[in-house]
């Protein structure tokens, strides 16, 4: 009896520690909040049983189901685990538009219940609200399920493939698309301007999280041999979700734990509770949801960051490196995967890169165009904030754009990028027209930006902020983190080497291993500059870089970047301190209401009336 | 009767209210009779106008024209139907206008009002007693969960996700706690029916026009409130930009908490006939109609209280007019997919601004 | 609230300084305005003009420093609190409350009147803006840009306050109906007795209707002047456009 107990805690903790690590990949690493999330489990279940049950005549035909193949083990939890992974496909799309958080999670909760309500009314497809039951077990032909020997057996597979699951989602995890997955977490519209194809990482976290719940829900049913639409409703997500969050989102090893004591250690302290008659019935069972809202509600509150909370990665400097990272760098490097660029040379050599800590040699010699802009118009709300907008900038060049507020010089930084589309003109890049391009593309391509209000990723180190803006990293993609760590280990060391290279020359390296959002204003603005500069640019995009810094440390960037350019970077630069544009900016363009009101140095401006009038005027 | 997750999750038939499962519970392994009726109004999940018992008649369709006659029939339902869902719509939207949060929680607090109506009705009062006791307990109730939970989440910068867990937790705390006290079974309210009201194909009992009567009054109170009351005025302008109010003297802080208590009462109000209406009920008995309630939101448009008025109208009327072309059973789906389609295509809803 | 408020309440402002929560925005700003006079404060962006005006009603939180309305401190009171302390802000952006019709936000912003006095102020603030008369029943949200400044002025004539600050009102106004805005109606503001305090972009056509106009900077006040002293500084000029001294001056050829 004893044994039969613990080997049902065994198997439930196995299968609920696989769901709760699935969920926390996909909520508490990647950011998707995914409140349907249980009917991945759900369809890995419905899968596994329809796959090993005979067809449904069997048995006098008391229940009616489609499929039925009789297909023996490993067969069904295989195809548990597709059927997670298929399932999750068309919830991609849901997630790519832009509706606020709550009402998308709304829209998730409510197509979870409806989906339980079609399984549990449409009889004939999964046998309704009855569900299917005598699911055969794994070899059940081979050896008896009743034995205490075989359900060791299962509960020993069980574990060992959560285990599995816990190594995988760790390998993805400490890995450098791991670090682009929270980057998109903590602000995903920078993360897109630095490269990072969004939809591409949200569509492979749920396909990946639902091939893990659906394969828990597949074990489960392989267990108990049945399973209805009572099995997963909506309210199961809630209970997942308060495990993760309790246990620590972010962190896996908090998942496991949140699994243990939130679906798995609750209902068993459960059981001691002594029970009499004279309570009302029922009354153990709804105190559990009870608790579980409660735990809900006080851990968001008091520790919302869970009992594990998410881990600092701390990485060490070049000089230790020898021990933290194994293996050297200087390695050349391959072309990455996936991310194609613009025009990419091919000499792309370590040393030069290192020492220069700033973009490769210039494709376009000095003094051609690197970008023109055509007739560029920008309407919103009725609004025309950029207003047939033509220039071009040359290569090498720090040219500097003012104007008065309202001018339209975010704007139109921020449609040069791409962050915001343009409603005409056109924008041209080295040679090619990049106007439909999406900002992630033009990052690749070496055109990155920076914004104007605080947009560092601030649950990440400071390095790690770093790291994660460069391109063509071996280990920024899933299938690069499968490989692990040999695979990206040396394009890991080059980056870590280049990154603390700029730290020291910005003054910043005792803040490496700290949490960018712990930083005081000036300095979050100079990781958002280096974490620009490790994007490797042909082609700068500087909102308002100095915003909140101290003049000297403002100066010193302005250094900084004209010695980028001198080195070949262009650079295109907004600021209101006119002293900058002043000492470093040749030339400057001048916006106003919308439209490009002068250009020359700023000596030239200021004699000319318009431009004075302009700022003077409005 | 009711099992919780341990029993359900370990292969035993449990009623987890959360799936709509209706109250037979069916042992797997004592053998299932399939010849038992399923189908049919009775099983459309928790009670509903005309369901199992309760206020509602069930159809009888008249000899000859059967369709017109149920078509009639369910129009019938379906303003009985709108007639709840309108006072509950007008509540959530409300809530949402001024405080800017989904309180998922509100079905929860509806049931909790229909059992302090219960409370009342077994110790001897009338139902209608009930209704008021229910009104001034919801109020209070949900007048703390602002004002002790979401408010300060809301002050800390909780994000809308996060608000949204915590109302799920919240629904949970006090959909239970009902449950936790009043155990699972199903309860009915001591009460007459009235004598049955034809016209025309329309078949409903006195309680029902009551209903009826009562959500319009309703709207007609809150349309007064909102156009020609400066309270009314003062919430809309809190809605609309709260830090303008601020600056035009309106202690916006006092407009909400009278907010939530006015929205409170028509929450405990929307409960208590929604109980009356299904007959029987228990602490779950809520979870579907949510969805209804957040369909017509949705469909009106989050925050407008028009809009919830005419998104109740259509999705309670949808709701019952296809239960006579589709199974009963399916019927809900309409009000889902409606809302599925508005979160998708339009979320601002017809006839909304906010995006 | 007394009828006879008609006198404005002179605002100081000591040493303040605020900001968003992080580093401050503005340090150690001093400056005031009395009744019947037009004070403006001019500078170029990111000088924390908005910033101090948010501050002084209660939108944002000041660390150090007090403002006082009549000699009363209202510093860091609640808005509502600044609003009874006679004080009317016009914000910048989301000054009128879209949803609702025009006599409706004009009820607003007599939310503090007793109920006798609402019908009559409403009868003076149109006929200080006759264009909203005909505008009435229309919702908030479809006014035009310069019928929707109107009514945001309009919204706070209502409370006829013994302080006005209005950040930025010309913002989104062509130049023609901005010099008419700042003529007429600003200027008509502190005509009427009160203190107004106006912060603008457009230095030169502020200046045209000021008594006394402070020059931010960095978070700073730079200058303090009237506009005669000011127009004539060639260090005035400079504080917008940096460098040296120029010669080149408005109002130059």
């Amino acid at each position: 009896m004893n044994q039969l107990y613990l080997l049902n805690l065994l198997i439930y903790a196995a299968v609920d520690a696989m769901a709760c690590l699935g969920l926390n990949q996909q909520f508490g690493v990647s950011g998707v909040t995914n409140f349907g999330f249980i009917i991945f489990q759900a369809a890995g279940g419905y899968a596994a049983a329809i796959l090993a049950l005979p067809r449904d005549t069997a048995y006098g035909g008391f229940q009616s189901y489609a499929g039925g193949w009789h297909l023996p083990f490993p067969v069904p939890w295989i195809g548990a685990a597709a059927a997670g992974a298929l399932v999750a496909l068309p919830f991609t799309f849901l997630f790519g538009r832009r509706l606020r958080g709550d009402f998308a999670a709304v829209g998730l909760l409510v197509t979870a219940v409806l989906l339980n309500l079609l399984v549990t009314n449409y009889r004939p497809f999964l046998n309704g609200d009855a569900g299917l039951s005598l699911i055969p077990q794994p070899l059940q032909g081979e050896y008896n399920p009743q034995l205490a020997g075989y359900q060791w057996a299962l509960a020993a597979v069980a574990i060992v493939i959560c285990l599995g699951v816990y190594l995988f989602v760790r390998r993805v995890t400490e890995s450098p698309y791991g670090r682009s997955l929270r980057a998109m977490r903590e602000n995903d519209v920078v993360a897109d301007s630095l490269g990072k194809n969004l939809l591409s990482m949200r569509t492979a976290m749920l396909v990946t999280g639902g091939a893990i719940a659906g394969l828990s829900g597949g074990i489960l049913v392989s267990y108990i041999t049945t399973w209805s639409p009572a099995a997963w409703g909506y309210a199961e997500t809630v209970v997942l979700f308060a495990a993760v969050i309790i246990g620590g989102a972010g962190n896996h090893l908090g998942a496991i734990l949140g699994a243990i004591l939130v679906p798995v250690g609750f209902e068993e302290v459960t059981r001691y509770i002594p029970t009499s008659n004279n309570l009302p019935p029922n009354l153990i069972p709804s105190l559990e949801w009870v608790a579980i809202g409660l735990l809900i509600v006080v851990f968001l509150w008091l520790r919302p960051q869970g009992i594990l909370p998410e881990r600092t990665r701390v990485i060490a400097a070049p000089g230790l490196a020898s021990r933290a990272r194994p293996g050297g760098d200087g390695a050349a490097r391959a072309g990455g995967d996936g991310a194609a660029r613009a025009g990419a040379d091919g000499a792309e050599g370590p040393g030069g890169r290192a020492a220069m800590a700033g973009g490769p040699p210039p494709a376009a010699p000095a003094g051609a165009t690197v970008l023109e802009v055509a007739h560029l118009v920008r309407d919103f709300g009725g609004v025309r904030a950029v207003s047939d907008v033509s220039f071009g900038v040359r290569s090498g060049t720090l040219t500097g754009l003012i104007g008065p507020n309202g001018a339209g010089k975010s704007t139109l930084l921020a449609v040069l990028a791409g962050t915001l589309p343009a409603s005409s003109g056109r924008v041209i890049y080295l040679g090619q027209d990049i106007t439909p391009l999406p900002a992630f593309r033009r990052a690749r391509a070496g055109l990155v930006r920076t914004f104007q209000l605080a947009s560092e990723f601030k649950r990440l180190t400071v390095l790690e902020n770093l790291l994660s803006a460069v391109p063509g990293h071996r280990g920024d993609s899933l299938h690069g983190a499968m490989l692990g760590r040999r695979y990206w280990r040396a394009d890991e060391s080059a980056a870590a080497a280049r990154a603390w290279a700029l730290l020291q020359r910005f003054g910043l390296a005792e803040a490496a291993n700290e949490h960018a959002g712990d930083l005081s204003g000036g300095q979050r603005r100079l990781v958002e500059i280096m974490r620009a500069l490790m994007a490797e640019p042909r082609m700068l995009l500087l909102d308002e870089p100095m915003a909140g810094v101290h003049p000297r440390l403002a100066r010193q960037i302005g250094r900084e970047l004209v010695a980028l350019c001198a080195e070949g970077m262009t650079i295109l630069m907004v600021e209101h301190e006119l002293a900058i544009m002043d000492e470093f900016c040749d030339p400057v363009l001048v916006m106003a209401e919308g439209a490009l009101l002068a250009e020359g140095n700023m000596a030239e401006l200021r004699a000319r009336q318009e431009v004075v009038e302009a700022y003077l005027v409005g | 009767m009711a099992a919780g997750r341990r029993e359900r999750r370990r292969g035993q038939p449990g009623r987890r209210g959360f799936s709509g499962v209706p109250a037979k519970t069916r042992s797997v392994f004592a053998g299932w009779d399939p010849s038992s009726p399923v189908a049919g109004r009775s099983d459309s999940g928790p009670g509903f106008a005309g369901d199992a018992g309760g206020a509602g008649t069930g159809w009888h369709p008249s000899g000859g024209g059967g369709l017109v006659s149920l078509f009639l029939a369910s129009i019938g339902f379906g303003l009985v139907t709108s007639s709840v869902l309108a006072i509950a719509a007008v509540g959530f939207t409300l809530q949402f206008g001024v405080t800017d949060v989904l309180n998922l929680a509100f079905g929860a607090i509806m049931i909790f009002g229909a059992y302090v109506a219960y409370l009342v009705n077994q110790a001897g009062g009338s139902v209608w007693t009930g209704l008021v006791a229910a009104m001034a307990a919801s109020s209070l109730v949900s007048v703390l969960l602002n004002a002790g939970v979401y408010t300060p989440f809301q002050r800390r910068g909780a994000s809308p996700i996060t608000m949204v867990i915590v109302s799920l937790g919240m629904t949970l705390i006090i959909e239970f706690g009902v449950q936790a006290v009043s155990g699972g079974t199903a309860v009915s309210y001591a009460m007459n029916s009235g004598s049955t009201f034809k016209a025309g194909g329309l078949i409903l009992t006195w309680v029902q026009v009551v209903i009826m009567i009562l959500s319009v009054l309703v709207m007609v109170g809150v349309h007064v409130l909102l156009r020609y009351t400066k309270l009314g005025k003062a919430m809309r302008a809190t809605a609309a930009n709260r830090t303008l109010a601020r600056n035009c003297g309106i202690r916006t802080s006092r407009v909400i908490t009278l907010t939530w208590a006015l929205t409170g009462a028509l929450c405990g109000l929307a409960g208590t006939v929604f109980a009356i209406d299904a007959g029987s009920f228990d602490a779950t008995a809520t979870d579907l109609f949510l969805v209804l309630i957040l369909a017509a939101v949705f469909l009106g448009g989050p925050g407008q209280p028009y809009g919830a008025m005419l998104g109740a109208l259509v999705i309670g009327l949808a709701t019952e007019v296809s239960a006579v072309f589709i199974p009963a059973d399916y019927k809900y789906v309409v009000g889902f997919v409606a809302l599925l389609v508005m979160l998708g295509v339009r979320p601002t809803g017809l006839l909304g601004q906010r995006a | 609230m007394s009828a006879e408020a008609l006198a404005g309440l002179p605002l100081r402002a000591e040493g303040v300084t605020a900001g968003y929560g992080g580093d401050p925005v503005i340090r150690g700003i001093t400056m005031g305005a009395d009744p019947g006079q037009v004070v403006s404060l001019v500078g170029p962006n990111g000088s924390g003009k908005s910033t101090l005006l948010k501050s002084l009603v209660g939108v944002l939180r000041i660390s150090s420093g007090t403002v006082t309305v009549g000699g009363r401190r209202i510093t860091n009171l609640a808005p509502e609190e600044i609003a009874r302390a006679s004080v009317g802000y016009v914000p910048q952006v989301d000054d009128v409350f879209a949803p609702l019709t025009v006599r409706e936000n004009l009820e607003m912003g007599g939310y503090l009147l007793p109920r006798g006095q609402l019908a009559e102020r409403i009868e003076r603030v149109l006929a200080v803006f006759p264009r909203l008369s005909g505008l009435l029943g229309r919702s908030a949200g479809r006014l035009s840009g310069g019928e929707r400044k109107m009514l945001a002025m309009g919204r706070v004539l209502m409370l006829d306050p013994g302080v006005f600050l209005l950040d930025e009102p010309t913002a989104s106004l062509a130049p023609a109906v901005a010099g008419a805005l700042l003529h007429d109606h600003v200027r008509g503001l502190a005509a009427g007795g009160a203190s107004v305090v106006v912060v603008e972009q457009r230095a030169k056509a502020v200046l045209a209707i000021s008594d006394l106009t402070y020059v931010l900077g960095g978070g700073e006040v730079r200058m303090v002047g009237t506009p005669a002293e000011l127009s004539s500084s060639p260090a005035f000029v400079d504080s917008f456009l940096g460098g040296h001294a120029r010669p080149a001056v408005p109002g130059d050829g």
